[in-house]
């Protein structure tokens, strides 16, 4: 729909669900586990400051509890398998990782690397290139000694605490993650790929990594963030970004999830744009049993682009809940939102984007979209797309897709020789062609199109 | 070549062909025509092996093999192409990889090593000329915003590159002008030679002065009910086709 000179609010339906304390009962085994992990950090943070921020959102966290599907925003992504598993942090098999490492997360690309497993930091499996000492790549712990100012300027900032209990859970229980720090104006010269590894040999694993990535003003971050996991154990994987976008920087951030089929995966990225600045957000879901992304951006200064595309292949009994947040709170900002779903099987997608146009803002250009094609009679897809609108001068457009492979197409190319499994791939693949292009490395889109290969 | 013995269609129950018999030599060029819901565009459709048509009776014979048997790819892998009367778009396969893969998916089938993207570029830039098409169309999505002229271009060009035993053409003519129709006529008749067939399916002569056949038949009611040389196609455009509908009823 598209209104200018219009005052309007279209979805405004949230449900103001009484929120519940974490009993020992509802949370079960895991709550222990967490309870007993929080002790472990009484005895062993040194700095008042970091510990008072855990207290708190420890605090937040019990009074919250995990999220249920009574909640509008968790309707219907249900995480109570997640709280009969005693997750906790475990030790890597170091072996396996370095396997993992071998033949995985595009090898061939020339790229810093940082790599986590259980979301600590492992320095000498990690490959830094730049020679620019001003740019820093290292993970929070050393960040809070070495750039003190900035950790203090930026850490948890920007992603709320107060009412998500998922970002509660990671700030108070976080042992650690990547700090990228690029100054005013400077360019890396190379990617940088920060390797999640959520490694349950020894047992059901705990990993809950927390990045920051602070870009100042006029600078450039080009950022991979891959997720991985290895043993036959469930994983829990909780993460939290904060990325900071100073004035006319630009950032380009993919997220590539492609744990196994035992993992549960939370994550919570949020972009804080000054003004002029240029975000290309790339969000792959490729695998793990219940995957929830919570992508949201807020652009606190004019003039912003901000651009946000997203494919997920789903398949099994995986659940994939995309829930996307566009916070329009200055004048003449652009957004541009794409998500894509390919679904097999007994297989479910969530799309929950929503536009907010906040008061003032206006010359506002918002898209958003959302396709989805269902390989198979028993995939589910809900799809709600949101637009609230307060201010008058504006344009919006959204729409969502639900549908099937076209008959006639593959007849088209059946007519031509063209064999039926490679005229669904033709197709599969033309299909996530529009969010694959948004993708600069082609290391990447390979490893895209052999998953949707395999999804035949 | 193509040997159609007493073939019998239906469509949701509906019986569309009644009976057709038909014989066609390596090199011949033959037009089949009729009236609206006469069976035309059923006949190529059940000859390409779209699932929407059940055959109920006869047989159809392809160079020795049972046509019906074979899956619609494995059909144009033996040597047959439907142009289609609506060539379908499909964003986001370039004409160029849908080609390579058509061309390579057949030369598989006949056991042959997949072509060099040299050779065959090369073997692209060729039948394009041939076929007079604009470079730019073989870059962009097949058949995506074409006009209908550069739409059944592009279907003679892949039949260019396919290089089929018989051509099978669903009403190519339709919503053609006449600048597009002699450029298509043009391309079909490059390809004419002594070992490749045609089928051409339409409902006015004005295609048959371009592409000159070499048997004409009327279709009518599921049923060839009169065949004759080119001058049959023009006695039909002066006459309509009602004198053949009176005479099938006296017949009858």
């Amino acid at each position: 729909m598209t209104g200018s000179k219009l005052k309007l609010k279209l979805t405004h339906n949230y449900l103001h669900v009484q929120k519940s304390a974490l009993s020992n009962n509802e949370a079960g085994m895991f709550g222990e586990v967490l309870r007993q992990e929080f002790e472990q950090f009484r005895k062993q943070e040194h700095s008042e400051s970091s510990m008072n921020l855990r207290e708190t959102a420890f605090a937040e966290f019990q009074q919250l509890g995990f999220p249920t599907t009574r909640m509008e925003e968790w309707k219907y992504t249900s995480l109570k398998s997640i709280q009969k598993g005693a997750f906790k942090t475990l030790q890597p098999d170091m072996e396996q990782v370095k396997a993992l490492l071998h033949q995985s997360m595009v090898k061939s690309l020339k790229a810093n690397r940082l790599v986590f497993i259980n979301g600590q930091y492992y320095p000498a499996l990690s490959e830094l290139l730049e020679e620019d000492a001003s740019i820093v790549l290292t993970d929070i712990k050393t960040a809070r000694i070495q750039c003190a100012e900035v950790v203090e300027q930026h850490f948890a900032k920007y992603a709320p605490i107060h009412g998500e209990a998922m970002n509660a859970l990671n700030t108070a229980l976080s042992p650690d993650g990547a700090f990228i720090f690029i100054p005013k104006g400077k360019k890396p010269q190379f990617p940088i790929i920060l390797n999640h590894i959520t490694d349950s040999v020894l047992g059901p694993a705990l990993a809950q990594p927390r990045n920051l990535i602070v870009v100042e003003e006029e600078a450039t971050a080009f950022v991979i963030e891959t997720y991985y996991s290895i043993g036959a154990n469930p994983g829990f994987t909780n993460v939290v970004n904060e990325i900071y976008a100073g004035a006319g920087s630009e950032v380009e951030h993919y997220k590539l999830q492609h744990e196994t089929g035992e993992n549960y995966h939370n994550n919570f990225t949020q972009v804080f744009q000054e003004a002029k600045t240029k975000i290309n957000q790339v969000t792959l879901t490729l695998d793990g049993k219940l995957v929830r992304n919570n992508l949201h951006f807020y652009m606190n200064g004019s003039d912003c682009n901000s651009l946000l595309y997203g494919l997920y292949l789903t398949r099994n009994e995986q659940l994939v809940d995309n829930h996307t947040r566009v916070d329009h709170a200055s004048p003449n900002c652009f957004s541009d939102e794409k998500y894509k779903g390919i679904l097999k099987d007994h297989s479910t997608a969530v799309f929950n984007g929503k536009i907010m146009v906040h008061k003032g803002a206006q010359k506002t250009n918002a898209y958003q979209r959302n396709q989805n094609i269902l390989m198979s009679d028993e995939a589910t897809v809900n799809t709600k797309p949101q637009l609230e609108i307060f201010a008058d001068d504006v344009k919006c457009t959204h729409g969502a897709t639900i549908g099937q492979l076209d008959e006639e197409p593959l007849f088209y190319m059946r007519s031509r020789g063209i064999p039926e499994d490679v005229a669904r791939k033709l197709l599969l693949n033309a299909f996530a062609g529009d969010i694959a292009e948004k993708i600069k490395i082609p290391e990447l889109v390979t490893i895209l199109e052999d998953q949707i290969d395999a999804t035949i | 070549m193509l040997e159609i013995k007493d073939l019998k269609a239906e469509i949701d129950g509906k019986a569309i062909l009644n009976g057709i018999n038909l014989m066609i030599n390596p090199g011949e060029v033959h037009a089949i025509m009729g009236p609206n819901g006469a069976g035309k565009s059923t006949l190529s459709s059940v000859l390409a092996g779209r699932a929407d048509y059940q055959v109920t009776g006869g047989t159809v014979t392809f160079e020795g093999k049972d046509l019906l048997e074979l899956s619609p790819e494995d059909r144009a892998r033996e040597g047959i192409f439907l142009a289609f009367q609506y060539p379908v778009e499909i964003p986001g396969v370039s004409t160029t990889n849908f080609l390579k893969t058509a061309v390579n998916e057949k030369r598989k089938y006949k056991g042959l090593e997949p072509m060099e993207a040299t050779a065959f570029l090369k073997m692209m830039r060729e039948k394009m000329e041939l076929m007079e098409m604009d470079k730019s169309l073989t870059s962009r999505s097949l058949n995506e915003g074409f006009s209908g002229g550069e739409k059944k271009r592009n279907e003679v060009f892949q039949m260019a590159m396919l290089e089929p035993r018989m051509c099978i053409m669903d009403e190519t003519d339709s919503g053609l002008d006449i600048d597009a129709l002699r450029l298509v006529s043009n391309g079909v008749n490059r390809l004419r030679d002594k070992e490749r067939s045609f089928l051409v399916i339409t409902h006015y002569q004005r295609l048959l002065d371009y592409i000159v056949p070499d048997f004409v038949h009327v279709l009518y009611k599921g049923r060839i009910v009169k065949s004759g040389d080119a001058s049959l196609a023009r006695e039909l455009e002066e006459k309509g086709y009602d004198w053949i509908k009176t005479e099938v009823e006296a017949n009858a």
